[in-house]
């Protein structure tokens, strides 16, 4: 068989686009019948879903709509104005912009992803904007990186290439084991520095016992979550604030057991924070999840607990809790510093970034250890486990690999407050800090929003404005 | 007397089954972060893990690390009972249902460098995967599959094979054993014919024999936990004993002996196919019925079922406990708990 056999792109003769277009019931559904109505001609290869309004065109459509085989996808609807919900394509257009973002970094295609306005009124856009689609499509030629992991250095870029052949040559490591010793090695905290041997007591473990102690004794708190020397540990007795411990191996966000039956069955909480972990009751108050006046929150000012995340931390001490513990003297990172790691993998040709999450979601087991120990994700009944339709396919799979971690960290946008224990809890060893680091660089550029910083802003997702930008929507 | 083998020779020997065609599997470093994939003087500013060791496939004999860590994080049972595994095919046509078997893939492979309490995990797994139906695609992989372990050289606070009856060098499951005799020599026995056939005439005649590894101290007795567990069903120790517990499967996704799976049919109205996943009695939909009723309501629930499974169904089902002491529920546990810390706390209660 001649090499030149296995060319479909470059000829690209037979090749036929299909493109999938998710329009709004109300302006461009009607827009596309009008160019029928009048006769005007356009590329048979779109196909076209009606949905109600764009504010309810489900990201994972888009994604599904790849899956199945589509080469590019169009997602259009009513003018900014025009609404026949008064708002429904704002709100679309804000999480278009986030989601723009996080399919970046995920390394997906973003030529083959439309957004259009068109009013009932426009028959002839439709047309211009399919015969548009459809040309630049048959250019592109069908999507098939789609998930497709590179094996060996094919596909692999040079560098990529060159550091597993460098990682594969020296196999030596900077591991916890040392040689000739009788006695078991000392078992960190998942995720801590692993050549801890001495655990050191930080400045503010006595305060921070002696004010539990008040809390329990005078009632003012059922229980203390706080940390323990194995882990968090739940404290209901003044005479156990013993077991409360404060070092570098407190690396929990102790938050997520507030939304934990169990953990509310035992009463009114006082709950340990460090700077970081803090954020999150701040975004957990203004969604309604958590009372503060109904807890208290002890914070704990931070040296840094060793993290990839603290290196550019800039809450070591923290701001709403109702007393804070310790001082640190770290002083705030530059804001690129932040982004370094996300930059890195930004630097990766499109197809590069989606082979390495391929190879990274391959390790993926779907144990959900991600989303159990994340504070945000509090959904009584996850989307994952809902099975009539089934949305994101259960299987560990490259596609349910995929499926699920997109809808992780887009369920996160404008939420995350980088806490990192998705990735500390990871077994697997992803790193999925990075997708989130995309939506939050997304939300503070587009938006200048952080999550978790300021209690008087309005939550990202759920609001809109006039003014978001609109540059990638035609 | 005895056999041994150089590291080089071994990892000549690995290349070479490579040659042969057989599947390779044996402790690989995971690259941290895309920093590390892309450049490796880039990879302490992103320390997502520095140093993760999994079992995983590999092309060449220079990925296969043999030192310098205690064990990998995921276990060996994902060779035999992958995480995910189609059953069959289906089609729906005009008149009915096309089914179309999945064919197991019938390669020889060698999992080499595993760890014994690993090994000891497989003849634990024949019992379930052979009672009442015999699974053919978990017993074509079994069979095929040559298990080579390495004595473990050390062990960590989370080891505790001792306490279920093995050991840092345990043979049950392997065909052949490694064990370290320092300066890059292992002596190798070999157990079975599989083993024997994997390393003739590979081998060194020696004198040198090598000492046994010491293994963890006991912690806990295990016929004293099943005690425990058969009597105390509604016990409040369950629920003081794991509220830290936030319900993901890391335990059960990484535990050697674990074995529960789920079957979920995917595709659309023309075609699909029906396929089994790992599952963990962790998980709230564990259980759950088509009523709503859940017997396992709760997370100390869940936890309880765990460890009744490990040390009074099984044992009281096919003889022996569903746990070979590997310690990777209590190293994966993002909040440290891990069966080990439970087991204890009844030991001592």
């Amino acid at each position: 068989m001649s090499e030149n056999h296995v060319a479909p792109a470059s000829g690209r003769h037979g090749f036929e686009p299909k493109i999938v277009a998710f329009v709004c019931n109300w302006c461009t559904y009607l827009g596309a019948d009008l160019a029928g109505t009048t006769r005007l001609e356009y590329p048979p290869n779109v196909r076209i879903i009606r949905l109600p309004c764009t504010g309810r065109i489900d990201f994972n459509l888009i994604i599904k709509a790849f899956e199945i085989g589509a080469d590019s996808v169009l997602v259009s609807g009513c003018h900014p104005g025009d609404c026949h919900y008064t708002s429904g394509n704002y709100h679309a257009r804000r999480r278009w912009i986030l989601f723009r973002e996080l399919l970046q970094a995920l390394g997906f295609d973003l030529e083959r992803i439309h957004f259009t306005w068109i009013s009932a009124a426009e028959g002839h856009k439709w047309q211009q904007v399919v015969k548009e689609i459809t040309e630049k499509t048959r250019q592109l030629g069908p999507y098939t990186e789609l998930y497709r992991t590179s094996t060996g250095s094919a596909g692999v870029s040079p560098a990529v290439a060159q550091a597993s052949r460098t990682r594969d040559a020296a196999p030596s490591l900077p591991l916890p084991m040392r040689g000739g010793e009788s006695g078991a090695v000392p078992l960190p905290i998942r995720g801590g520095k692993s050549d801890t041997v001495l655990r050191p007591v930080w400045e503010g473990e006595g305060a921070l016992r002696d004010a539990c102690r008040r809390l329990l004794a005078e009632d003012k708190a059922k229980v203390v979550i706080g940390y323990g020397k194995r882990g968090p540990v739940f404290v209901t007795r003044p005479e156990d604030v013993e077991q409360l411990v404060w070092n570098d191996q407190c690396l929990a966000n102790l938050t997520v057991y507030l939304k934990r039956k169990e953990i509310r069955a035992l009463g009114r909480p006082a709950i340990v924070v460090k700077g970081c972990d803090e954020r999150a009751l701040v975004v957990l108050e203004k969604e309604s999840q958590i009372d503060r006046k109904e807890m208290h929150a002890i914070g704990m000012a931070c040296q840094g607990m060793g993290e990839a995340k603290c290196e550019t931390c800039d809450v070591h001490v923290p701001r709403f809790a109702d007393e804070v513990m310790g001082e640190a003297d770290k002083h705030p990172a530059e804001t690129d510093e932040r982004w370094k790691s996300l930059e890195s993998l930004l630097a990766l040709p499109t197809a590069e970034r989606m082979a390495y999450w391929a190879r990274e979601f391959e390790r993926c087991v779907k144990c959900y250890a991600c989303r159990q120990v994340c504070p945000m994700c509090y959904c009584e009944r996850c989307l994952v486990e809902k099975n009539r339709p089934t949305e994101i396919e259960p299987s560990p799979t490259a596609k349910g690999n995929f499926a699920w971690h997109i809808l992780r960290a887009f369920h996160l946008a404008g939420r995350c407050i980088g806490c990192d224990e998705c990735t500390r809890a990871c077994p697997a060893g992803i790193d999925l800090r990075l997708l989130n680091l995309s939506l939050a660089k997304a939300a503070e550029e587009h938006f200048a929003y952080r999550a978790g910083m300021d209690p008087k802003a309005e939550p990202l997702i759920g609001g809109y404005s006039l003014q978001d930008k609109e540059n990638f929507i035609r | 007397m005895s056999a041994t083998i150089s590291q080089a020779a071994l990892r000549e020997l690995v290349a070479e089954w490579i040659a042969q065609g057989k599947r390779v599997a044996g402790p690989c470093l995971v690259p941290s972060g895309v920093a590390a994939a892309v450049a490796p003087a880039l990879r302490s500013a992103s320390p997502a893990k520095p140093s993760l060791v999994l079992y995983s496939y590999f092309e060449s004999p220079a990925q296969l690390v043999l030192e310098g860590f205690i064990r990998p994080a995921n276990s060996i049972k994902e060779f035999i009972f992958p995480k995910h595994e189609e059953l069959y095919r289906y089609r729906i046509t005009g008149k009915g249902i096309e089914l179309t078997e999945v064919e197991p893939l019938r390669a020889e492979q060698v999992l080499i460098a595993a760890r014994p309490c690993d090994a000891a995990s497989l003849p634990i797994l024949d019992h379930v995967f052979n009672w009442d139906y015999k699974d053919e695609l978990y017993n074509c992989r079994r069979q095929l599959t040559t298990v080579v372990t390495l004595a473990c050289p050390a062990h960590d606070e989370a080891c505790f094979c001792t306490s279920v009856g093995l050991g840092p060098a345990a043979e049950r499951g392997s065909d052949a054993m490694l064990l370290e005799l320092g300066e890059g020599e292992y002596e190798v026995r070999c157990l079975t014919e599989k083993g024997k056939a994997l390393f003739a005439g590979k081998l060194q005649a020696s004198e040198r024999v090598a000492s046994l590894p010491a293994g963890p101290r006991k912690r806990f007795d295990p016929v004293e936990v099943r005690a425990f567990v058969k009597d105390n069903f509604e016990s409040p120790f369950w629920p003081a004993e794991t509220l830290a517990c936030l319900g993901c499967g890391a335990c059960a996704y990484t535990c050697p002996t674990c074995h529960c799976f789920d079957i979920v049919d995917e595709g659309n109205i023309e075609r699909g196919v029906r396929a089994r996943n790992w599952d963990s009695c962790q998980f709230s939909m564990f259980t759950l019925h088509a009523s709503g009723h859940n017997p396992r309501p709760n997370q100390p629930a869940r936890q309880r079922q765990r460890i009744d499974h490990k040390f009074h169904i099984y044992p009281e089902k096919f003889g022996e406990i569903l746990c070979t002491g590997c310690g990777n529920c209590t190293r994966n546990c993002p909040e440290g708990i891990g069966v080990l810390s439970v087991l204890t706390e009844i030991d001592h209660a």
